[in-house]
């Protein structure tokens, strides 16, 4: 195998531009070795960020990352790429606010171009009772120090010229919630540059190793059996967002979680047509949509549904997608759907996640992140590292364990009730 | 999961019918009712309702894993 890359510079770039072999892998290919301070299971974007934290921030030397697949198959790049934290809780906005703030400047952390482009987010009123409702969002975040801004229709026509919200619609636009600092990261560059920099740390990423049983001993987890034979552990990760539940099977403990599919899909690239994230929940349905550097339309709706593992996604959700995202731009009718996919979603039963201990001392769970999980990337990890490393749970994500169902504490962003899939 | 086969109106395309909630499957009284499942991916019992046809109310068993319908009964009624 080559050389890796190098640590990225004016200089390196230079030397690339000029060298005849600049495409280096980013990380080394490894077997798991036999023994670990700590296994992380599930190369997405939760794991290899808890990963490199446990590595920068608490200097722990043997770390590795067991995924199933390949470093990018899963969640990570299948989402919509947006990042905000507009939510009404405060446990929720100043989570996600801490996230944002890390991806302001991931990109240097990581030394990895992550495209974070601040570029707003707007979530679309249909009715001034909606209105209303975001009023009191906004209103909630910005006691929390957090930028909002609602925008009436004359404010939206200036913000977004491209959208006509005088146009006649079925369900009108008559103003909207705007969150200038939110916008999009480029996903895979996440998964890349997380991977990246946990590896030059010292931590393995093994890809192709499936985690099959958590091995015990005296009320203590002992390590993992894996597809690549056992793998000692002082302490034990699941970050396998998507497949919680699967992990709730296989210790035997019921979690408050279902799996459902969530669909996204993107267009054939055109010219700069929108120029920020706009969220139309239209009915009972909803898209939202933001325009990728290479032109392309992205766009996501809600769940398929019901639960389901087989990333399938529904035809007539694709439709429903479509057809909010011409009721708002009338002149993206005739562009074509080039890629269309589907990912496995953690729904819990108050739509917040789950992070803490999961039935032994020594193993710690990260997951149940429904419609958050890609946002919530950088603070999930430097928060998740802190709990597996110094064995208490920082304040930021003390709100998301599982104990709160017990409790009666539960993060019910929408007021949905115990029903994941309404989450 | 394209379609399904309501008892009163026959195979119908899937988006006229909306899921409900999947059944408790869990010992631990009222509040594992409401808030815990034991994740199987093979089999998941669920109440669904035919909301843009017939409005029937269904029982189903489902193969999370691959969309098959494994059973689908009319909430209340007899096993067909």
């Amino acid at each position: 195998m080559s050389e890796l890359a190098p640590r990225y510079s004016a200089t390196s770039l230079l030397r690339a531009r000029f060298s005849r072999d600049y495409w280096r892998p980013l990380w080394r290919r490894t077997k798991p070795k036999d023994a670990y301070d700590v296994v992380v299971v599930g190369g997405g974007g939760h794991g290899l960020a808890t990963a490199f934290h446990l590595a920068r921030d608490h200097g722990l030397k043997r770390v590795s990352v067991l995924e199933r697949k390949v470093i990018g198959y899963g969640n990570v790049g299948r989402n919509t790429t947006i990042v905000r934290s507009n939510y009404l809780l405060p446990e929720n906005f100043h989570f996600y606010e801490d996230s944002l703030r890390r991806y302001e400047t991931l990109s240097r952390d990581l030394n990895y171009n992550v495209m974070y482009s601040s570029r707003g987010v707007v979530d679309l009123a249909n009715s001034d009772d909606e209105m209303v409702l975001y009023a009191r969002r906004g209103n909630a975040m910005r006691l929390g120090g957090i930028d909002a801004e609602l925008l009436d229709r004359a404010g939206l026509r200036r913000f977004m010229p491209e959208l006509n919200p005088d146009l006649p619609r079925r369900y009108p636009i008559v103003g909207g919630l705007l969150q200038r600092r939110g916008g999009t990261v480029r996903h895979d560059a996440v998964a890349w540059g997380y991977a990246r920099a946990a590896a030059a740390l010292g931590v393995d990423i093994v890809e192709e190793c499936e985690v099959t049983g958590l091995v015990t001993a005296g009320g203590v987890a002992t390590g993992v059996e894996t597809s690549q034979g056992f793998v000692r552990a002082e302490r034990v990760v699941f970050a396998v967002a998507g497949h919680t539940g699967s992990i709730g099977r296989m210790l035997g403990v019921p979690l408050p979680v279902e799996t459902h599919l969530l669909q996204a899909m993107v267009t054939e690239p055109v010219k700069p047509l929108v120029h920020t994230v706009v969220s139309y929940m239209y009915g009972h349905a909803e898209v939202y949509l933001s325009q990728s550097d290479r032109g392309g339309l992205v766009m996501g709706g809600v769940l398929d549904g019901y639960p389901s593992y087989t990333r399938e996604p529904e035809w007539h959700r694709l439709e429903e997608v479509v057809q909010g995202a011409v009721a708002m731009f009338p002149q993206v009718a005739g562009l074509r759907i080039l890629r269309h996919w589907a990912g496995t979603n953690d729904q819990t039963m108050d739509g917040s996640p789950l992070v803490g201990r999961l039935k032994y001392d020594n193993v710690f769970l990260n997951g149940g992140w429904c419609y958050g999980g890609f946002k919530a990337i950088p603070a999930s990890g430097a928060a998740c590292a802190t709990l597996v490393a110094t064995g208490s749970a920082p304040d930021l994500i003390r709100g998301f364990a599982l104990e709160r169902f017990a409790t009666g504490h539960v993060l019910d962003e929408k007021g949905a009730g115990p029903f994941p899939v309404r989450q | 999961m394209t379609h399904l086969r309501c008892p009163f109106c026959g195979v119908r395309p899937v988006e006229e019918f909306s899921f409900h909630k999947t059944l408790p499957n869990v010992a631990g009284g009222p509040f594992a009712d409401t808030f815990l499942r034991s994740d199987d991916p093979q089999d998941s019992h669920e109440h669904w309702q035919h909301r843009l046809g017939c409005r029937a109310w269904l029982l189903t068993r489902r193969n999370p894993s691959t969309g098959e319908v494994l059973e689908l009964r009319l909430l209340g009624g007899a096993a067909s």
